[in-house]
């Protein structure tokens, strides 16, 4: 089997060393850990294909995997014995700006593709805080999001053809460079199907302009609830902003201690506020969102003045979750999603959860689209407090759940959120997904024991939610 | 069992449904059903779903059979009419999310969340006349495709009745999920051949403050669509049309194509963009505002190709779609910037010149890496043209098992979409 696949891989494209397997035993989720019986990482789309063929004759199972950034445990092995990685697999192909189009491999990094774009003016839209790292391939995976979701969406957005190979070797053009679809929506259905439908080997993405100018507002406020209804007040304001960040006091605090960027420590929570469009209108859209704010009962209001301040404002907020580690020796974080205006609704469900457990939770989140992060913190050693996170994250789920809300925004189900599925989808809702799948993958090799909750495939979290950088 | 009287077929859904939610159908309806049904619930149309497969009955959602009158060789048994269903469930303004039964039109929504300053920004032709089900079934749009993506782009959540009469649901109500498979876009354009879609989730989008509307004239077809680049290099536009002469006419002199180019935001926005379009078209562009614009959008969005022997949508690279417009020779609407456009033959073409026409506009389209898609044909010609462009075969053989599985017993619409699908 080894000498097969290193025929098609070359030696360097196939590892079977324990030793060097072990990078590979998980993703950003590192509660549960299982290294590959064997790692291949091809070059080309005809070597996929010939590993794929390979292990459609053995009747083997397989994982894709990208750059292991994921949140979710999406990439982790569960009774599939090989794993593919993408990352060899990095070039641009081809570079289209009059139709606003860029081919690439699915192992190129999503900030590369920005990057080169960037000094005609383009850029792709969908940035996940990973962006320096992760691939687009697992960004399809994934249906990866990004503080700029709430103007521009999401990945599914902005892809609009991809190579497929099927878990069976054959590859397949889904898609395509045109806007209009040809047939049943295949792309929209691969995308976000975690790596359970074959690999994606190319992806044809659309390109944005990028705006003139930005301005980033940071609105201080006395409390949480007042922060969450400035939310509500600027979106009825008729405003879309680029992005509406959350910190809460707790948050705050850390990050002043670990960056000192001028954050009011007596503060109940900030709102890091950011518009963007042509230069002549910045000055005017700055203003207007000041006056709603300060209406909306914010304390004060900062505007970044130049590009040095937004970038220190961005930093506090990007590296919030760095800062956590002040606070207690591990944390444990979510992604449940609320409809907006029920966020003053969550949060108060979230102190309520703290003071039931007995234990401090902090958040930094994407407002502006009721993407929650709360951060549980405990301490590992503490066999008391680990159960207590556990339960509490449980809680906070499922009151996302009551309130109209969604399990996960942007990291996935994976395996960490499998057995909450039933949470939101019945049986049959789960069986027509099963289903979908199974049109793709009609023997379920690729990527087994993911999404869909089936008996004895589900992982039991014993241990509190991850701890990541977001 | 689809050649049955429509007497005897009345009566066995009869045992079903209410018989005041059975009809014969109408003159126009005819060419798509043999007999409507008209549920007011879900559960009554589980019930019908259940009954055709068990009877063996073709059923199509009424939503996509009004599209299909215009290209379906044959009617179908049954059709679902959803006119009962058009509720609009829950709308929260704050959240930009509104939850609707998918007989409710998209003109009645609009018509909600206007009061609120918001709309769903899709914008086919008489959107009265368009429910949401069918605003999804075909996947149809606008001019404001350029601005706010298409149908896909703003369906978060779908409840529809699939085979075995099984409801299911995928998504939510919320504007970024990535729980579960992405069934809203595989219902998305599957023109009902999946199912009967009973309930839409929808992002909603501010109404723009300040729209305008610039219209310049060109002697040529080739002028105007290159006067549209160069407006749409220029600025952020929320839409950009062009129209060729036969269309043209009610927005400039005869003879004449015409750009729209429509426009908004802040006061300093839109005057910004009003300058650079300007600018761009080089011409005396006459520059609408408030309800004159907003009059003319309406009359461009519902534009009437007067009776045609044939209409045909050419998706190809933006870039591509002058030349490609040249090429294929016909009167069209474009959504310029989209690289979508409408071409259409009228009335007095005979059947071979619409067939050759449209195997040379196909040819066309896929030299320029696009696709070509008959819209509407004159019924003694259908028999003769494929309307769907077929996709590459390894993509149409997974499109045949996703109809297998969602439609073991093949009653969903059979027969009207992609490669006999």
């Amino acid at each position: 089997m080894i000498a097969e696949l290193r025929e098609i891989a070359g030696t360097d494209g196939v590892t079977s060393r324990p030793t060097e397997l072990k990078v590979y035993e998980c993703d950003g989720w590192t509660i549960e850990k299982s290294a590959p019986d064997l790692l291949v990482r091809p070059r080309t789309t005809a070597e996929v294909s010939a590993i794929l063929g390979l292990l459609f004759r053995r009747k083997l199972a397989f994982v894709p995997r990208g750059a292991g950034t994921g949140l979710s445990g999406g990439c982790l092995p569960i009774n599939a014995p090989v794993m593919i990685c993408t990352s060899r697999m990095n070039r641009v192909l081809a570079i289209d700006l009059e139709n606003r189009r860029i081919d690439v491999e699915s192992g190129v990094v999503n900030l590369h593709v920005t990057n080169a774009v960037k000094a005609q003016g383009y850029f792709y839209a969908p940035d996940p805080s990973s962006q320096v790292a992760c691939t687009i391939g697992g960004n399809i995976a994934e249906n990866s999001g990004g503080p700029h979701t709430l103007k521009y969406g999401v990945t599914t957005n902005h892809v609009l053809g991809l190579e497929l190979v099927l878990p069976d070797g054959e590859v397949t053009e889904l898609g395509g460079p045109v806007e209009e679809r040809c047939g049943y929506d295949l792309v929209g259905a691969v995308v976000g199907a975690e790596g359970t439908t074959g690999i994606v080997t190319r992806a044809t993405l659309r390109l944005m302009r990028e705006p003139e100018a930005h301005r980033t507002l940071l609105a201080v406020f006395d409390d949480v609830d007042g922060a969450t209804r400035a939310v509500s007040v600027i979106i009825a304001a008729g405003i879309i902003p680029g992005a509406i960040e959350m910190m809460d006091q707790m948050i705050i605090s850390a990050v002043e201690a670990a960056f000192h960027v001028g954050l009011p420590q007596d503060a109940g929570a900030v709102l890091i506020i950011e518009v963007d469009g042509i230069s002549a209108a910045m000055d005017e859209q700055g203003r207007r969102l000041s006056e709603l704010v300060l209406g909306a009962g914010a304390r004060t209001v900062r505007l970044a003045r130049d590009e040095n301040e937004r970038a220190a404002l961005w930093k506090a907020r990007k590296r919030a979750f760095g800062a956590i580690g002040r606070l207690a020796p591990n944390y444990a974080t979510q992604d449940g999603v609320v409809p907006r205006t029920r966020l003053p609704d969550i949060l108060r469900e979230i102190s309520a959860v703290s003071r039931r457990y007995q234990l401090r939770i902090g958040n930094v989140f994407h407002a502006g689209d009721g993407n929650i992060h709360p951060i549980v913190l405990y301490d590992e050693r503490d066999s008391s407090e680990v159960r207590r996170a556990i339960e509490a994250g449980r809680d906070i789920l499922k009151a996302c759940v009551e309130m109209g809300g969604s399990l996960t925004g942007e990291h996935g189900i994976g395996v960490e959120k499998m057995a909450e599925m039933p949470l939101i989808f019945s049986p049959d809702d789960l069986m027509v997904m099963a289903e979908l799948r199974r049109v793709f993958d009609p023997d379920e090799r690729s990527n087994p024991n993911k999404v869909i909750p089936t008996p004895g495939a589900c992982v039991e979290v014993a241990t509190p939610r991850r701890q990541a950088p977001l | 069992m689809d050649d049955l009287d429509p007497s005897e077929l009345m009566r066995m859904l009869a045992a079903v449904v209410d018989t005041d939610r059975v009809r014969f159908p109408d003159a126009r309806e005819a060419s798509a059903a043999r007999l409507i049904v008209e549920p007011a619930s879900p559960q009554e149309i589980i019930e019908v779903v259940r009954k055709c497969e068990s009877d063996g009955f073709t059923l199509a959602p009424m939503g996509a059979a009004r599209t299909l009158v215009q290209i379906r060789r044959q009617p179908a048994a049954v059709c679902v009419s959803l006119a009962r269903m058009d509720r609009v469930v829950d709308y929260e303004p704050d959240d930009m999310t509104v939850i609707a039964e998918a007989g409710l039109t998209l003109g009645a929504l609009n018509a909600c969340t206007a009061a609120h300053g918001q709309r769903l920004p899709c914008d086919p032709a008489n959107p009265e006349l368009t429910t949401l089900g069918a605003l999804v079934g075909a996947a149809k749009s606008g001019p404001l495709r350029l601005s706010e993506g298409g149908v896909r782009d703003l369906l978060i959540g779908i409840r529809f009745v699939g085979h075995g009469g099984r409801l299911i649901h995928g998504g939510g109500r919320v504007v970024k999920n990535v729980a579960g498979y992405d069934l809203m876009k595989v219902m998305t354009g599957a023109f009902g051949t999946l199912g009967v879609i009973t309930e839409t989730i929808f992002k909603v989008r501010p109404l723009p403050e300040n729209y305008s509307l610039a219209i310049t004239s060109f002697d040529t077809a080739a002028d105007a669509l290159e006067a549209a680049r160069r407006a749409e290099e220029a600025a952020s536009l929320i839409h950009l049309e062009v129209l060729s002469p036969l269309l043209g006419h009610k927005f400039a002199r005869p003879g004449r194509s015409v750009v729209l180019a429509g426009f908004g935001g802040s006061r300093t926005e839109a005057n910004y963009y009003r300058a650079h379009v300007s600018n761009a078209l080089r011409r005396n562009t006459q520059m609408l505002t408030g309800g004159d614009a907003i009059a003319h959008y309406q009359w461009l969005r519902d534009l009437d190709f007067a009776g045609p022997a044939m209409v045909a949508q050419l998706a190809v690279l933006p870039a591509e779609l002058p030349g490609c417009l040249e090429a294929c020779g016909a009167e069209f609407r474009a959504h310029a910037a989209s690289g979508v456009a409408q071409i259409f033959l009228a009335m007095n073409h005979d059947n071979k010149e619409i067939c050759d026409a449209v195997g040379r506009w196909r040819e066309i389209a896929h030299k320029a890496h696009g696709h070509l898609r008959v819209l509407e044909a004159r019924s003694d010609v259908r028999a003769s043209l494929e309307m769907f462009d077929q996709p590459p075969e390894p993509a149409t053989r997974l499109m045949r098992r996703l109809k297998a599985a969602f439609d073991p017993k093949n009653i969903f619409n059979p027969g009207g979409f992609i490669a006999g699908i």
